[in-house]
């Protein structure tokens, strides 16, 4: 009796829309692109849209593990609880479609498509990103927020109308654990807050001997040390009509800082003139330091010539020292640029950018994901997520089994953040975008980009009325150079 | 005083305030208008309402949008006026037991004041509204007894602090140790109001005000000043008095108001300030003879009017002939590098729209957009990015921006009109504006940036000879710098 179910629930779904019902044997235009995408058990709904001349939507999900789902309304508006409990259900198994659409008073229904459940959980809490127009050089309204990964709740961790005037970088956390996490507020009042365990210091990084304060950061795994850029960023323009700007390092060097008493180990091999040194990541083990590297040329006018090399170096986490540095990438020789290097946290994979010059993706169309399987050293680039328009800024779940990445494929201009798993083979699955409700209306309202997204395993817990306190005291850690 | 008295007296300061502001000041209207872009819609009204003050800054941006027209901006602003002054009085009528008033002029003090504090043209039409909103409830908290409970939360929520003037007012008049409790329970509103509502703002704007200025930070006197000149008019206004007060001495009262206000018009007008907004607001809507004229009679020495007199000067043929009449400092008063605020760069854009450089054009524009500090939309500004969206084929970008101006009022018509030629290279080629611009603009795509600006130009004028506009800039932009170089 059981296998009738879902004919009869989709017979019953047919017989509810009045009137005829046409049948078109294509996929159903929807929006987001959820067809075979896979999704992890308990992620918030999947909420879609038809095209706008569809004044209505009839779907219903069958669980190929048991249960189902019926909706009508403008969207396809899944309840939470019964969305949720459905993909936990059918984890492992897949979830199918069945759509119809009203328009001019006439159904259509499409061919049914399927969503595939995960069998690996996503345990994360959710994602934590910054909100900023995808724009220039000045901002009004900028944020770093949080969003529940298993329900739509985005609240604020910190937004610029409690500090105004203050524009803050990437939020920056330890491996996802929200206990420890770093940004740095730029402005008047700047400095880059570090908390701990509750705790919060703002340190003053920029000393006689480095270039500026700490803008690129990364956890060390351990928690004693920080291992950060040092960059001036600045853009020109292009003239024509394929991209409106291009954004680069005057100069660029890599410190890395010791949180016992915020004193910088400078070594002069990462802090080279002619060289430019960004995107530091440490490795799971804590005992190599990736960054990448480029000759450095006049700028803007031989922007294009910048081209950046994966490298590593030994890292000594007792002492700090760093040992022999050695070229991972050479992709300057080949025309390529590398950028954002993220070793999962497993230690099996490595995700990097590729572009054609340049360490800011973002503004590249043809900037995609790579992966690089540690154990064997070989490359690839992840076809699976990939698209003809800029994949940028990524990282790791947790678990290292799900990773999220920025991407501009939606309009080519507004970020918007998408996740995808990967197996034990390095295979990863079709990308979705991060569910919101009426996302068609929500994306192409938002007049932000998601920027440098990440995630977080716990809920992010900060003090706001105790920051605003302290960034208008100006009382600041002055950071060292260790001798 | 006399009922015609009365009329004639609030039928003067809505006359003076529309001629005021439709006369003198026309340039502040266009920048609140340009500085926010109301929306009819659902999602906008709930964003609105989200903040305390929210539905006095809603109705407020919706008025403001009417700014779009000078007229109709000065009407507003003086139908807000005499409302104030009535609000005022009808308000002191509840002060005497018998209701009997005097000193009609008084009631026209706050609304004088507003004048001189609008003068800041940071100030938002939110606070005047929101003002006018409090007094004119006045009454019914006096009223309310216990019912204040329950008013005092919902007036903050939509009119913010300003809500204090009737809650002041029922207290004063009451004179009860219960409203001790209420203001006791007015401060515990403000404080968990501010926790659930404006958490992300700082303290001080609970009290203060989240959306009465566009840059928070600051805080006029007169902000404070003027609730509690109101709370002190209504009570004087409405004070009984032994004798009767004889009509001539409310006109003489009215007549040193009236004075003091334009000695206070005078201290809070920045000339300056005032003069670039008229540039932008006479070059917005192509009346560049005014802006000569202007400056033939004072020119503020800044590189923003530099800059807005020479491409008046080259849209009426005379840049080369008159350049050395008029106030200039180099080339940045041709061009403007970026500045980060929301009026500097804007004639800078319009020109180099016209030049053929969109990409620079649609950075200005954002970046002017982005520098409006209470983070709100630009009608204007958008809708110039649409624009270089759509020549340069970005389509998605420029659908954003026309789905959001289709909702507005005055702006819905043109992007109604430009949406038709999303993706459709034909019809935007068709357009004559757009078929200009892509017909003078770079044919080859490379980096450069505002230091190598005469290179452009030149690069421009070669690859299309009709171009006279980069010629003719190019040749300028030699010439100062020939100038600064003999300096």
């Amino acid at each position: 009796m059981k296998r009738w179910i879902p004919l009869l629930a989709a017979l019953l779904t047919v017989a509810a829309c009045k009137g005829s019902t046409s049948y078109v044997d294509l996929l159903p235009d929807i929006y987001p692109d959820y067809i075979g995408v896979t999704v992890p058990a308990g992620i918030a709904p999947m909420d879609f849209n038809l095209p706008a001349e569809y004044d209505r939507v009839l779907v219903q999900v069958t669980g190929s593990n048991g249960g189902s789902l019926k909706v009508q309304g403008k969207w396809a508006r899944f309840p939470l609880r019964a969305w949720r409990k459905l993909t936990g259900q059918n984890a492992g198994g897949t979830l199918q479609f069945t759509v119809l659409g009203r328009k001019d008073g006439q159904w259509t229904q499409w061919r049914d498509f399927v969503m595939y459940v995960s069998d690996a959980p996503l345990t994360d809490y959710g994602v934590t990103y910054r909100k900023i127009a995808p724009g220039y050089t000045t901002y009004s309204r900028i944020g770093l927020y949080q969003r529940d990964i298993h329900s739509f709740q985005e609240e604020p961790i910190i937004e610029s109308t409690l500090t105004p005037g203050q524009c803050m970088n990437c939020h920056t956390a330890n491996a996802t654990d929200p206990s420890q996490f770093l940004f740095h507020l730029r402005g008047k009042h700047g400095a880059t807050l570090v908390q701990q365990d509750g705790h919060r210091e703002w340190v003053t990084t920029k000393t006689d001997s480095t270039l500026g304060n700490m803008a690129y950061c990364y956890w060390h795994p351990g928690g004693r040390w920080v291992a950060g850029s040092i960059n001036p960023v600045r853009q020109c323009f292009w003239t024509g009509d394929q991209q409106p700007i291009e954004v680069f390092d005057t100069a660029s060097d890599l410190v890395v800082m010791d949180l016992r008493d915020h004193s910088l180990i400078v070594d002069p091999r990462l802090t080279t003139e002619d060289w430019l040194e960004s995107s530091p990541a440490f490795t799971p083990d804590g005992k190599t330091l990736y960054f990448c590297k480029a000759k450095a040329y006049d700028v803007p006018r031989q922007v294009d010539s910048i081209r950046y090399d994966l490298m590593r170096v030994s890292f000594d986490a007792e002492t700090g020292a760093f040992g022999e540095i050695e070229t991972v990438i050479p992709s300057s020789g080949n025309g390529r640029s590398v950028s954002f290097p993220r070793p999962s946290y497993d230690g099996r994979w490595l995700m990097y950018n590729e572009s054609d010059f340049g360490v800011f993706p973002i503004d590249h169309k043809e900037a995609d994901l790579w992966l690089m399987d540690l154990a064997t050293g070989q490359t690839r680039p992840i076809d699976e997520v990939n698209s003809p328009l800029s994949e940028s800024f990524h990282n790791w779940s947790s678990d290292s089994r799900w990773f999220l990445f920025s991407s501009r494929r939606d309009d080519g201009l507004y970020v918007q953040v998408y996740l995808a798993s990967i197996d034990e083979n390095g295979r990863c699955t079709k990308p979705f975008v991060l569910p919101q409700r009426n996302p068609r209306k929500f994306y192409h309202d938002i007049m932000q980009s998601y920027n440098a997204p990440d995630f977080t395993n716990a809920r992010v817990r900060f003090d706001t009325r105790g920051v605003y306190r302290e960034v208008f005291s100006d009382q600041r850690v002055q950071a060292t150079v260790k001798p | 005083m006399d009922r015609v008295n009365k009329a004639a007296l609030s039928t003067l300061l809505g006359v003076g305030v529309f001629a005021f502001w439709m006369g003198l000041y026309p340039q502040a209207l266009n920048y609140h208008e340009q500085n926010q872009l109301f929306l009819f819609t659902g999602d906008y009204f709930r964003e609105r309402m989200a903040l305390p003050g929210g539905f006095a800054d809603w109705l407020s941006e919706f008025l403001v949008q009417l700014f779009y027209y000078r007229w109709s901006g000065a009407l507003v602003l003086a139908v807000l006026a005499v409302l104030l002054q009535l609000a005022v009085w009808r308000s002191a009528g509840c002060v005497d037991k018998r209701g009997s008033r005097s000193l009609y002029a008084l009631s026209f003090l706050p609304s004088l004041l507003m004048l001189v504090h609008m003068g800041n043209m940071e100030v938002l039409v939110s606070y005047p509204v929101a003002l006018l909103l409090s007094v004119s409830l006045c009454p019914v908290f006096a009223r309310a007894g216990w019912h204040r409970l329950w008013l005092i939360p919902l007036g903050w929520w939509l009119a913010g602090p300003v809500i204090i003037v009737p809650i002041l007012f029922s207290v004063l008049l009451g004179r009860k140790w219960k409203d001790v409790l209420v203001l006791v329970f007015t401060a515990l509103v403000y404080y968990a109001g501010y926790r659930l509502l404006a958490a992300q703002y700082p303290m001080r704007d609970a009290f203060f005000g989240v959306n009465y200025t566009r840059i928070r930070e600051m805080l006029p006197a007169l902000q404070v000043i003027i609730p509690l000149m109101a709370l002190g008019c209504i009570f004087g206004c409405g004070l009984p008095m032994k004798k009767t007060v004889p009509t001539i001495l409310d006109w003489a009262l009215f007549a040193v108001l009236v004075l003091g206000t334009a000695l206070g018009v005078r201290q809070a007008y920045d000339r300056d300030a005032y003069e670039v907004l008229a540039y932008d607001d006479l070059i917005r809507h192509e009346r560049y003879q005014e802006v000569i004229k202007r400056a033939e009679k004072y020119q503020p020495p800044t590189p923003v009017s530099a800059c807005s007199v020479n491409f008046s000067l080259f849209m009426n043929g005379q840049l080369s002939a008159r350049l050395p009449e008029f106030y200039q400092c180099g080339t940045q008063g041709l061009v403007l590098p970026s500045i980060r605020d929301n009026v500097s760069d804007l004639t800078s854009a319009e020109l180099l729209w016209m030049m053929g450089m969109p990409n620079i054009t649609l950075q200005y524009y954002f970046d002017s957009m982005e520098s409006i500090e209470n983070g709100r939309l630009s009608g204007r500004f958008l809708s110039r990015m649409a624009d270089c969206n759509l020549v340069n084929g970005w389509y998605g970008p420029a659908e954003k921006y026309l789905d959001l101006l289709s909702h507005s009022l005055f702006y819905r018509k043109s992007a109604l009109r430009r949406k038709e030629m999303l993706r459709d290279e034909a019809a935007v080629n068709a357009d004559p504006v757009y078929a200009y611009v892509r017909s003078v603009r770079f044919r080859d795509d490379f980096i450069t940036g505002y230091d190598r600006l005469d290179l452009m130009m030149a690069i421009l004028y070669n690859q299309n000879e009709n171009n006279f506009m980069a010629a003719e800039y190019y040749n300028v932009w030699q010439r100062l710098k020939q100038m600064e170089g003999q300096r």
